[in-house]
């Protein structure tokens, strides 16, 4: 065996895990799960449990669901918010913590962190904060009275409570998206920057002329990664609100706070729906690639090459 | 060639199947998960089999997601737990008829369909309305005279004016969130099915599932939901969890709390010493002197196992042997659902119910004859919408009736 025959050899067969199981677990199951969305599989063993080809049924059946609309235009409002609260304010922490501040490090380490911990248990974290730590703060202190009104609390409310997803959101994943911008902001070169300063270019101008054009590389990325992650947002969800409180849609109550991935999850196990929650999962797939797209090309537009 | 052998040899040990001869069961109850597992690896050495448990609980759905996603996988359980004609009629196909088994005639809970047997009874639970009998004592308020809406709307109101002196913060303890709707759209919606009627009386669930919606008997329903709403703990009706619902009453801040006899042990945890017990429901006018009692849960045995001989050993081992017994009733504190086990379980509660059902004042669940889908996303809303006051009592009323409309016409 030539010396480069081998190492051809080895290349595949140390990618053959990876390939494997990306075939086993995304390629497959992608295909398979588009095909079920046309029939009306169950997984169960239900007594008509023969497989039928169903044609759009399915996806008719979803698109009359006001809960499924409904679940739609609040992932999108959902992930317009999330993705402006974690980048403001992460550019804002990234900021802070390449400047001249003492403990820059300690800083960086502790917005990281939050990251670190799995969305289920955030949840329920703050859930508890929202619900048990924010009202005994109203009955200690005496000016804040009303943070213990049951009818001001934010998870009562599917509104406030989807604020306070945003909040959860952001105080999870606004650390991570810092030091993508920390790395940018760091790459840029000084001499720009005193070349300014010498021209008399205030701080702002330095910021917004030299530190954002030049960040926006960093910016596609960002962007991309906080609005997938919103979109498909999903643990939170289930362990801060469940989906509630409740609202009102084409005179039904349906869910107030159910997100897409909730909404297609809960089709699938609570509703036993397996093929429409297939075919709501496609349907989601394809307006995710198609957003994440157009994100991606308009940001690239404003990249700069330096 | 050396590294390329090292590279098949750590695949092939990685891909090495292993593991035979083992029964697998797959349960809905979490906090009886290290007792029957004990149990189950006692029985399983003496028997020469591994016994594998895998306990999954939750909300409904809990248990449903992991099952189908083993079945898929062809990695079904031998033995699994399901809770009522809808979740049979999913796995209908898998489940093993039991007729013969002999525990079948020391039971009246067993699951039926057709006349014929299908499920284990797991163990008996109850709710009604559990009460601190202290607190009424000093409220001069007789449990056993909470039978009717009446009764309960003076007690409510005579507790709601002593709130300072009983040092309590509100009469009730109820949830509502979306998170419990199991509380609303599956307890407290039976009252509506089988409060007041003889044991197993299908009439009024067969009569809302076919969109026959009988308006008087809704009428007064609501009239107790509106009730229990009001005298509710606000903050625990809106936002709380299983944890604020129960810690409440545990610890005295209300009188009342809307759960079954499952809570003795998180009370217990909780050093809740006071005297309690189960009333009726007050869902109507007349007088109905009953709780809700039934099996919760039963075992199933999956007809395409490879140890069914075994599977049924198990079930029968846990009626008929002192060890079973001692599991079920003392280990887990369940009620046991078969004559003949002489043995009563420690919590309050769950006397209260063996209390009730010795009596044979007792009223069935009806909940589970109407499908996840309906109890979770069009019940718990509207249950929902009407605890925060976004909707009226009429409304509530008018959007029950057409959810029942709605559902006939699937």
């Amino acid at each position: 065996m030539t010396k480069k025959a081998e190492s051809t050899l080895v290349f595949w067969i140390f990618l053959a895990p990876a390939l494997f199981a990306f075939i086993m677990v995304m390629v497959i199951p992608f295909f398979l799960g588009s095909y079920y969305a046309f029939t009306n599989w169950t997984s169960s063993a239900r007594a008509d449990n023969a497989l039928r080809f169903v044609g759009l049924k399915n996806f008719v059946d979803s698109l009359r669901d006001p809960a499924f609309l409904y679940s739609f235009g609040i992932t999108f409002v959902y992930t317009i918010l999330n993705m402006v609260a974690i980048n403001v304010v992460a550019f804002a922490l990234a900021l802070l913590v390449t400047g001249n501040l003492r403990f820059k490090n300690v800083y960086r380490v502790g917005f990281f962190v939050p990251n670190l911990i799995g969305g289920i248990i955030l949840g329920y974290i703050w859930q508890f904060i929202f619900n048990n730590a924010v009202p005994s703060l109203g009955t200690l202190i005496p000016g804040l009275g009303f943070l213990a009104d049951p009818d001001k609390l934010l998870l009562s409310k599917n509104t406030s409570a989807l604020a306070a997803m945003v909040i959860v959101g952001t105080w999870q994943y606004a650390g991570y998206i810092m030091m993508i911008y920390v790395a940018a902001i760091e790459n840029i070169p000084q001499e720009l920057i005193e070349a300014a300063k010498i021209d008399g270019a205030s701080q702002w101008i330095r910021l917004k002329s030299i530190t954002i054009p030049l960040c926006a590389q960093a910016f596609t990325v960002t962007m991309f990664l906080t609005l997938v992650n919103s979109f498909k947002q999903f643990d939170v969800n289930v362990s801060l609100t469940s989906g509630g409180p409740s609202t009102m849609l084409m005179g039904k109550p349906i869910l107030g706070t159910e997100l897409l991935a909730l909404n297609i999850y809960n089709t699938a196990f609570i509703s036993n729906k397996l093929s429409e929650a297939q075919a709501r999962a496609f349907v989601f797939f394809l307006v995710l690639a198609i957003i994440s797209i157009i994100q991606v090309y308009v940001n690239k537009r404003r990249e700069i090459e330096l | 060639m050396k590294r390329i052998a090292l590279v098949f040899m750590v695949l092939l040990t990685v891909s090495a199947a292993f593991g035979a001869g083992k029964l697998t069961l797959m349960q809905n109850k979490p906090e009886i998960d290290a007792q029957l597992k004990a149990y189950a690896a006692a029985w399983g050495q003496k028997n020469g089999v591994t016994v594998v448990v895998k306990s999954i609980g939750g909300t409904s759905g809990g248990m449903g997601p992991q099952l189908k996603a083993d079945y898929a996988a062809g990695d079904m359980p031998d033995i699994f737990a399901f809770d009522g004609l809808e979740s049979y009629k999913e796995w209908e196909g898998l489940i093993l008829d039991l007729s013969k088994e002999p525990w079948v005639s020391k039971t009246s809970v067993a699951f039926k369909y057709n006349g014929k047997v299908y499920g284990f009874p797991v163990a008996v639970e109850g709710w009604g309305m559990a009460y601190n009998a202290d607190l009424l004592a000093k409220a001069g308020i007789d449990p056993k005279t909470l039978t009717s809406y009446d009764a309960y709307k003076k007690a409510f109101e005579k507790l709601d004016s002593m709130k300072d002196k009983l040092g309590i913060n509100a009469v009730v303890s109820m949830a509502a969130s979306v998170e419990m709707g199991w509380v609303t759209a599956h307890h407290n919606f039976n009252s509506l099915l089988s409060n007041g009627l003889p044991y197993g009386d299908l009439s009024v669930t067969n009569d809302l599932l076919a969109g026959k919606v009988d308006a008087q008997r809704l009428q007064e329903y609501a009239d107790w939901v509106e009730l229990l709403f009001k005298y509710a703990d606000k903050t625990i009706l809106l936002t709380g969890n299983y944890d604020a619902q129960v810690g409440a009453f545990a610890t005295g801040k209300t009188v009342f709390l809307h759960q079954g006899n499952w809570v003795d042990p998180n009370l217990k945890a909780a050093n809740a010493t006071f005297k309690m017990g189960f009333a009726p429901h007050g869902s109507m006018k007349k007088v109905t002197d009953g709780i809700f009692v039934a099996a919760p849960s039963f075992y199933a045995i999956n007809k395409e196992s490879k140890n069914v001989a075994l599977a049924k050993k198990f079930l029968n081992d846990l009626v008929t042997t002192p060890e079973g017994n001692q599991y079920m009733v003392k280990e887990a504190g369940m009620i046991p659902a078969f004559s003949g086990v002489n043995l009563n379980p420690d919590g309050q509660l769950s006397k209260s119910v063996q209390e009730w059902a010795a009596a044979g004042k007792v009223y069935s669940w009806n909940q589970y004859y109407f499908s996840g889908d309906f109890r979770d996303k069009v019940l718990t809303p509207i249950y929902n919408q009407f605890a925060a006051g976004k909707i009226s009592k009429a409304q509530f009323v008018e959007l029950m009736t057409k959810a029942f409309k709605d559902n006939a016409q699937k």
